[in-house]
Protein backbone atom coordinates (compact mmCIF):
# COMPACT_ATOMS: atom_id res chain seq x y z
CA UNK A 1 0.00 0.00 0.00
CA UNK A 2 1.18 3.48 -0.77
CA UNK A 3 2.24 5.24 2.41
CA UNK A 4 0.97 8.60 1.13
CA UNK A 5 -2.54 7.24 1.12
CA UNK A 6 -2.69 6.46 4.86
CA UNK A 7 -4.10 9.90 5.59
CA UNK A 8 -6.81 9.39 3.03
CA UNK A 9 -7.70 6.04 4.50
CA UNK A 10 -8.30 7.62 7.91
CA UNK A 11 -10.09 10.60 6.44
CA UNK A 12 -12.61 8.81 4.24
CA UNK A 13 -12.36 5.03 4.47
CA UNK A 14 -15.55 4.57 2.50
CA UNK A 15 -14.27 6.42 -0.53
CA UNK A 16 -10.98 4.56 -0.46
CA UNK A 17 -12.77 1.25 -0.24
CA UNK A 18 -14.95 2.08 -3.21
CA UNK A 19 -11.96 3.21 -5.22
CA UNK A 20 -10.15 -0.09 -5.07
CA UNK A 21 -13.09 -2.44 -5.40
CA UNK A 22 -14.84 -1.45 -8.60
CA UNK A 23 -17.14 -4.28 -9.56
CA UNK A 24 -17.75 -3.71 -13.21
CA UNK A 25 -20.83 -4.56 -15.20
CA UNK A 26 -20.06 -4.63 -18.91
CA UNK A 27 -23.11 -3.91 -20.98
CA UNK A 28 -22.33 -5.57 -24.29
CA UNK A 29 -24.24 -3.30 -26.60
CA UNK A 30 -21.98 -2.98 -29.59
CA UNK A 31 -18.54 -3.57 -30.99
CA UNK A 32 -16.85 -2.20 -27.86
CA UNK A 33 -17.27 -5.47 -26.05
CA UNK A 34 -14.51 -6.93 -28.20
CA UNK A 35 -12.01 -4.89 -26.18
CA UNK A 36 -13.25 -6.21 -22.85
CA UNK A 37 -12.01 -9.85 -22.84
CA UNK A 38 -8.33 -8.82 -23.23
CA UNK A 39 -8.91 -6.11 -20.63
CA UNK A 40 -10.13 -8.43 -17.93
CA UNK A 41 -7.92 -11.42 -18.73
CA UNK A 42 -4.17 -11.93 -18.47
CA UNK A 43 -3.00 -9.61 -21.24
CA UNK A 44 -4.07 -6.38 -19.53
CA UNK A 45 -5.42 -7.84 -16.25
CA UNK A 46 -7.91 -5.31 -14.95
CA UNK A 47 -7.75 -6.82 -11.47
CA UNK A 48 -4.46 -4.94 -10.90
CA UNK A 49 -6.67 -1.87 -10.67
CA UNK A 50 -9.28 -3.58 -8.53
CA UNK A 51 -11.73 -3.88 -11.43
CA UNK A 52 -13.45 -7.23 -11.54
CA UNK A 53 -16.36 -8.26 -13.77
CA UNK A 54 -19.52 -9.43 -12.07
CA UNK A 55 -22.52 -11.31 -13.32
CA UNK A 56 -25.50 -9.25 -12.29
CA UNK A 57 -26.23 -5.53 -11.87
CA UNK A 58 -27.10 -5.99 -8.21
CA UNK A 59 -23.45 -6.78 -7.44
CA UNK A 60 -21.92 -4.04 -9.53
CA UNK A 61 -20.99 -0.44 -8.96
CA UNK A 62 -19.20 0.43 -12.20
CA UNK A 63 -21.32 0.41 -15.33
CA UNK A 64 -19.39 0.31 -18.61
CA UNK A 65 -21.50 0.91 -21.69
CA UNK A 66 -19.49 -0.37 -24.61
CA UNK A 67 -20.80 0.72 -27.94
CA UNK A 68 -23.83 2.23 -29.58
CA UNK A 69 -27.15 2.30 -27.72
CA UNK A 70 -30.22 1.45 -29.74
CA UNK A 71 -33.70 2.20 -28.49
CA UNK A 72 -34.25 -1.39 -27.48
CA UNK A 73 -31.05 -1.65 -25.44
CA UNK A 74 -31.72 1.69 -23.76
CA UNK A 75 -34.66 0.08 -21.98
CA UNK A 76 -32.41 -2.60 -20.47
CA UNK A 77 -29.63 -0.15 -19.73
CA UNK A 78 -32.04 1.89 -17.61
CA UNK A 79 -33.35 -1.21 -15.87
CA UNK A 80 -29.82 -2.43 -15.10
CA UNK A 81 -28.77 1.00 -13.92
CA UNK A 82 -31.71 1.30 -11.54
CA UNK A 83 -30.98 -2.14 -10.08
CA UNK A 84 -27.39 -1.30 -9.16
CA UNK A 85 -26.80 -0.40 -5.52
CA UNK A 86 -25.46 3.06 -4.70
CA UNK A 87 -22.84 4.42 -5.02
CA UNK A 88 -22.65 3.64 -8.71
CA UNK A 89 -20.52 5.06 -11.49
CA UNK A 90 -21.20 5.01 -15.22
CA UNK A 91 -18.57 5.23 -17.93
CA UNK A 92 -19.44 5.52 -21.59
CA UNK A 93 -16.95 3.60 -23.71
CA UNK A 94 -16.35 4.65 -27.29
CA UNK A 95 -17.67 7.58 -29.25
CA UNK A 96 -21.16 6.20 -29.91
CA UNK A 97 -22.67 6.81 -26.44
CA UNK A 98 -21.13 10.30 -26.41
CA UNK A 99 -22.79 11.82 -29.46
CA UNK A 100 -23.85 9.00 -31.70
CA UNK A 101 -20.49 8.44 -33.38
CA UNK A 102 -20.87 6.89 -36.79
CA UNK A 103 -24.57 6.35 -36.04
CA UNK A 104 -25.23 10.07 -35.70
CA UNK A 105 -28.07 10.08 -38.24
CA UNK A 106 -29.39 6.61 -37.57
CA UNK A 107 -33.11 6.15 -37.07
CA UNK A 108 -32.90 3.73 -34.17
CA UNK A 109 -29.92 4.68 -31.98
CA UNK A 110 -30.12 7.30 -29.27
CA UNK A 111 -27.42 9.90 -29.68
CA UNK A 112 -26.55 11.25 -26.23
CA UNK A 113 -26.58 8.72 -23.42
CA UNK A 114 -26.38 11.38 -20.70
CA UNK A 115 -29.86 12.55 -21.56
CA UNK A 116 -31.24 9.33 -20.11
CA UNK A 117 -28.89 8.23 -17.34
CA UNK A 118 -26.11 10.22 -15.65
CA UNK A 119 -22.62 9.43 -16.94
CA UNK A 120 -19.53 10.12 -14.80
CA UNK A 121 -16.89 9.76 -17.47
CA UNK A 122 -16.35 9.20 -21.14
CA UNK A 123 -13.70 7.25 -22.99
CA UNK A 124 -13.45 8.75 -26.45
CA UNK A 125 -12.29 6.84 -29.48
CA UNK A 126 -13.49 4.34 -31.99
CA UNK A 127 -12.39 1.91 -30.63
CA UNK A 128 -10.51 2.88 -27.46
CA UNK A 129 -7.57 0.68 -26.55
CA UNK A 130 -7.77 -1.43 -23.37
CA UNK A 131 -5.27 0.96 -21.80
CA UNK A 132 -7.92 3.66 -22.10
CA UNK A 133 -10.08 1.71 -19.68
CA UNK A 134 -7.31 1.99 -17.09
CA UNK A 135 -6.87 5.68 -17.78
CA UNK A 136 -10.57 6.05 -17.15
CA UNK A 137 -10.38 3.98 -13.97
CA UNK A 138 -7.50 5.99 -12.54
CA UNK A 139 -9.31 9.17 -13.50
CA UNK A 140 -12.40 7.86 -11.75
CA UNK A 141 -10.26 7.37 -8.63
CA UNK A 142 -9.37 11.03 -8.55
CA UNK A 143 -13.00 11.95 -9.13
CA UNK A 144 -14.06 9.77 -6.20
CA UNK A 145 -11.32 11.32 -4.05
CA UNK A 146 -12.52 14.81 -4.83
CA UNK A 147 -16.17 13.84 -4.46
CA UNK A 148 -16.98 14.69 -8.06
CA UNK A 149 -18.29 11.32 -9.22
CA UNK A 150 -21.81 12.10 -8.11
CA UNK A 151 -23.84 10.80 -11.02
CA UNK A 152 -26.07 8.73 -8.79
CA UNK A 153 -26.89 11.76 -6.62
CA UNK A 154 -27.73 13.70 -9.77
CA UNK A 155 -30.02 10.89 -10.79
CA UNK A 156 -31.89 11.22 -7.48
CA UNK A 157 -32.03 14.97 -7.74
CA UNK A 158 -33.20 15.27 -11.36
CA UNK A 159 -35.11 12.00 -11.53
CA UNK A 160 -38.21 13.68 -12.93
CA UNK A 161 -36.31 15.09 -15.89
CA UNK A 162 -34.54 11.79 -16.58
CA UNK A 163 -37.77 9.84 -16.39
CA UNK A 164 -39.48 12.30 -18.71
CA UNK A 165 -36.66 11.97 -21.24
CA UNK A 166 -36.82 8.18 -21.03
CA UNK A 167 -40.54 8.19 -21.63
CA UNK A 168 -40.13 10.46 -24.63
CA UNK A 169 -38.09 7.80 -26.39
CA UNK A 170 -39.49 4.55 -25.03
CA UNK A 171 -43.11 5.44 -24.58
CA UNK A 172 -44.78 4.32 -21.39
CA UNK A 173 -42.34 2.51 -19.11
CA UNK A 174 -43.64 -0.69 -17.57
CA UNK A 175 -41.76 -0.43 -14.27
CA UNK A 176 -42.65 1.96 -11.45
CA UNK A 177 -40.48 5.03 -10.86
CA UNK A 178 -37.45 4.48 -8.63
CA UNK A 179 -37.74 7.79 -6.81
CA UNK A 180 -40.62 10.18 -6.37
CA UNK A 181 -41.65 12.20 -9.39
CA UNK A 182 -42.67 15.83 -9.09
CA UNK A 183 -45.96 16.06 -10.89
CA UNK A 184 -46.55 19.64 -9.78
CA UNK A 185 -44.07 20.96 -12.30
CA UNK A 186 -46.21 19.87 -15.21
CA UNK A 187 -49.34 21.34 -13.68
CA UNK A 188 -47.66 24.65 -12.99
CA UNK A 189 -46.29 24.67 -16.54
CA UNK A 190 -49.76 24.08 -17.91
CA UNK A 191 -51.04 26.97 -15.86
CA UNK A 192 -48.35 29.22 -17.27
CA UNK A 193 -49.19 28.07 -20.76
CA UNK A 194 -52.88 28.74 -20.26
CA UNK B 1 -29.88 -25.80 -64.98
CA UNK B 2 -30.69 -22.51 -66.67
CA UNK B 3 -32.05 -24.23 -69.75
CA UNK B 4 -34.19 -26.50 -67.59
CA UNK B 5 -35.66 -23.57 -65.69
CA UNK B 6 -36.34 -21.56 -68.84
CA UNK B 7 -38.13 -24.48 -70.41
CA UNK B 8 -40.30 -25.15 -67.37
CA UNK B 9 -41.37 -21.64 -66.43
CA UNK B 10 -42.86 -18.99 -68.61
CA UNK B 11 -41.63 -15.42 -68.78
CA UNK B 12 -38.39 -15.77 -66.85
CA UNK B 13 -34.90 -14.67 -67.75
CA UNK B 14 -31.73 -16.18 -66.35
CA UNK B 15 -28.20 -14.94 -66.31
CA UNK B 16 -24.94 -15.93 -64.65
CA UNK B 17 -22.02 -18.23 -65.31
CA UNK B 18 -23.84 -21.36 -64.18
CA UNK B 19 -21.00 -22.47 -61.88
CA UNK B 20 -21.23 -20.21 -58.86
CA UNK B 21 -24.25 -18.01 -59.36
CA UNK B 22 -27.44 -18.03 -61.38
CA UNK B 23 -29.82 -15.07 -61.27
CA UNK B 24 -33.41 -15.81 -62.15
CA UNK B 25 -35.71 -12.88 -62.80
CA UNK B 26 -39.36 -13.83 -62.84
CA UNK B 27 -42.85 -12.46 -62.42
CA UNK B 28 -44.34 -12.41 -58.98
CA UNK B 29 -46.85 -15.16 -59.74
CA UNK B 30 -44.12 -17.70 -60.50
CA UNK B 31 -41.98 -17.18 -57.39
CA UNK B 32 -43.66 -19.61 -55.02
CA UNK B 33 -43.82 -22.37 -57.64
CA UNK B 34 -40.20 -21.69 -58.51
CA UNK B 35 -39.10 -21.93 -54.88
CA UNK B 36 -40.89 -25.23 -54.28
CA UNK B 37 -39.49 -26.63 -57.54
CA UNK B 38 -35.96 -25.58 -56.59
CA UNK B 39 -36.34 -27.11 -53.16
CA UNK B 40 -37.32 -30.44 -54.70
CA UNK B 41 -34.40 -30.18 -57.12
CA UNK B 42 -31.96 -30.00 -54.20
CA UNK B 43 -31.60 -26.35 -53.24
CA UNK B 44 -32.85 -26.99 -49.75
CA UNK B 45 -31.39 -24.00 -47.93
CA UNK B 46 -32.89 -20.51 -48.01
CA UNK B 47 -29.95 -18.31 -47.07
CA UNK B 48 -31.64 -14.93 -47.11
CA UNK B 49 -34.63 -12.97 -48.30
CA UNK B 50 -33.50 -9.48 -49.16
CA UNK B 51 -35.21 -6.44 -50.55
CA UNK B 52 -34.09 -3.54 -52.74
CA UNK B 53 -36.05 -0.33 -53.00
CA UNK B 54 -36.16 0.65 -56.70
CA UNK B 55 -37.62 4.04 -56.08
CA UNK B 56 -37.13 5.28 -59.67
CA UNK B 57 -39.24 2.46 -61.09
CA UNK B 58 -41.68 2.68 -58.15
CA UNK B 59 -41.06 -0.96 -57.34
CA UNK B 60 -39.65 -3.13 -54.58
CA UNK B 61 -37.35 -5.96 -55.60
CA UNK B 62 -37.38 -9.14 -53.53
CA UNK B 63 -34.35 -11.41 -53.69
CA UNK B 64 -34.46 -15.01 -52.49
CA UNK B 65 -30.98 -16.51 -52.14
CA UNK B 66 -30.89 -20.31 -52.24
CA UNK B 67 -28.03 -22.71 -51.80
CA UNK B 68 -27.67 -26.45 -51.50
CA UNK B 69 -26.43 -28.77 -48.80
CA UNK B 70 -27.70 -32.09 -50.06
CA UNK B 71 -26.80 -31.99 -53.75
CA UNK B 72 -23.70 -33.11 -55.57
CA UNK B 73 -20.44 -31.13 -55.70
CA UNK B 74 -21.43 -28.97 -58.66
CA UNK B 75 -24.71 -28.08 -56.99
CA UNK B 76 -23.08 -27.16 -53.70
CA UNK B 77 -20.99 -24.51 -55.43
CA UNK B 78 -24.05 -22.89 -56.94
CA UNK B 79 -26.15 -20.08 -55.46
CA UNK B 80 -29.48 -19.26 -57.02
CA UNK B 81 -30.91 -15.75 -56.72
CA UNK B 82 -34.61 -15.57 -57.45
CA UNK B 83 -35.58 -11.95 -58.09
CA UNK B 84 -39.01 -10.49 -58.48
CA UNK B 85 -40.58 -7.05 -58.37
CA UNK B 86 -43.73 -5.93 -56.60
CA UNK B 87 -45.40 -2.51 -56.66
CA UNK B 88 -44.28 -0.01 -54.08
CA UNK B 89 -47.66 1.29 -52.93
CA UNK B 90 -49.38 -1.05 -50.47
CA UNK B 91 -46.95 -3.92 -51.16
CA UNK B 92 -48.24 -7.43 -50.61
CA UNK B 93 -46.72 -10.78 -51.32
CA UNK B 94 -47.25 -14.44 -50.53
CA UNK B 95 -45.31 -15.99 -47.70
CA UNK B 96 -42.61 -18.59 -48.27
CA UNK B 97 -42.88 -20.09 -44.80
CA UNK B 98 -44.83 -23.08 -46.14
CA UNK B 99 -41.81 -24.09 -48.21
CA UNK B 100 -38.91 -22.87 -46.09
CA UNK B 101 -39.70 -22.57 -42.40
CA UNK B 102 -36.71 -20.31 -41.77
CA UNK B 103 -38.26 -17.66 -44.01
CA UNK B 104 -40.34 -16.48 -41.05
CA UNK B 105 -37.83 -14.09 -39.37
CA UNK B 106 -36.73 -12.68 -42.74
CA UNK B 107 -40.29 -11.87 -43.64
CA UNK B 108 -40.95 -10.29 -40.27
CA UNK B 109 -37.86 -8.15 -40.81
CA UNK B 110 -39.01 -7.05 -44.27
CA UNK B 111 -42.45 -6.39 -42.88
CA UNK B 112 -41.24 -3.85 -40.37
CA UNK B 113 -38.34 -2.33 -42.32
CA UNK B 114 -39.97 -2.12 -45.78
CA UNK B 115 -43.64 -2.41 -44.95
CA UNK B 116 -44.29 -5.47 -47.08
CA UNK B 117 -47.29 -7.49 -45.93
CA UNK B 118 -46.75 -11.23 -46.35
CA UNK B 119 -50.07 -12.96 -46.81
CA UNK B 120 -50.41 -16.22 -44.87
CA UNK B 121 -47.53 -15.59 -42.48
CA UNK B 122 -48.29 -17.10 -39.03
CA UNK B 123 -47.23 -14.08 -36.98
CA UNK B 124 -46.13 -10.77 -38.45
CA UNK B 125 -45.17 -9.17 -35.13
CA UNK B 126 -42.43 -6.54 -34.76
CA UNK B 127 -38.97 -8.02 -34.58
CA UNK B 128 -36.39 -5.28 -33.97
CA UNK B 129 -37.99 -1.89 -33.72
CA UNK B 130 -39.50 -0.33 -30.61
CA UNK B 131 -40.76 2.93 -32.03
CA UNK B 132 -43.36 3.42 -34.71
CA UNK B 133 -42.47 5.19 -37.94
CA UNK B 134 -44.63 6.92 -40.52
CA UNK B 135 -42.64 5.49 -43.43
CA UNK B 136 -40.86 2.13 -42.93
CA UNK B 137 -37.29 3.21 -42.18
CA UNK B 138 -35.38 1.24 -44.82
CA UNK B 139 -37.20 2.80 -47.74
CA UNK B 140 -35.31 5.32 -49.80
CA UNK B 141 -37.71 8.19 -49.11
CA UNK B 142 -37.27 7.88 -45.32
CA UNK B 143 -35.21 10.91 -44.30
CA UNK B 144 -33.10 9.72 -41.37
CA UNK B 145 -31.49 13.10 -40.75
CA UNK B 146 -34.84 14.83 -40.52
CA UNK B 147 -36.12 12.09 -38.24
CA UNK B 148 -33.13 12.49 -35.90
CA UNK B 149 -33.63 16.25 -35.83
CA UNK B 150 -37.32 15.87 -35.08
CA UNK B 151 -37.11 13.17 -32.43
CA UNK B 152 -33.74 12.67 -30.78
CA UNK B 153 -32.43 16.22 -30.96
CA UNK B 154 -35.62 17.56 -29.37
CA UNK B 155 -34.91 15.77 -26.09
CA UNK B 156 -33.27 18.24 -23.69
CA UNK B 157 -30.06 17.70 -21.73
CA UNK B 158 -30.60 17.23 -18.03
CA UNK B 159 -27.59 18.95 -16.50
CA UNK B 160 -27.43 22.70 -16.89
CA UNK B 161 -23.82 23.21 -15.78
CA UNK B 162 -22.31 23.19 -19.25
CA UNK B 163 -24.89 25.57 -20.58
CA UNK B 164 -26.47 23.03 -22.91
CA UNK B 165 -30.02 22.73 -21.76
Amino acid sequence: MDRNNIGKWFKSPGNMGQKYSLHALYFCTGCGIIEIPPTITTRWDAERFGVIPVATPRQANLFLITGYVSVKTLRYIIRSYEQMPEPKYTVGFGSCPINGGMYWDSYNTIKHLDKYIPVDGWIAGCMPRPEAVFVAVTHLWTLIDKGMATGYLKYREHYTKYRRNQEKVLGKLEWPPLFSIEEENEKSREKVAV
Amino acid sequence: MQYELRSMFEGISTEGDGETRVTVKCRKETVITMLSFLKKTGFDHLALISCVDRINNNELELVYILSSYGGDAAMQKLNILVKTRIPRENPQFYTATEIFRNASPYERELHELFGIFFRGHPGLTPLFLEREYDIPPFRKDFDTRKYVKDVFDQIPFVDDKKGRT
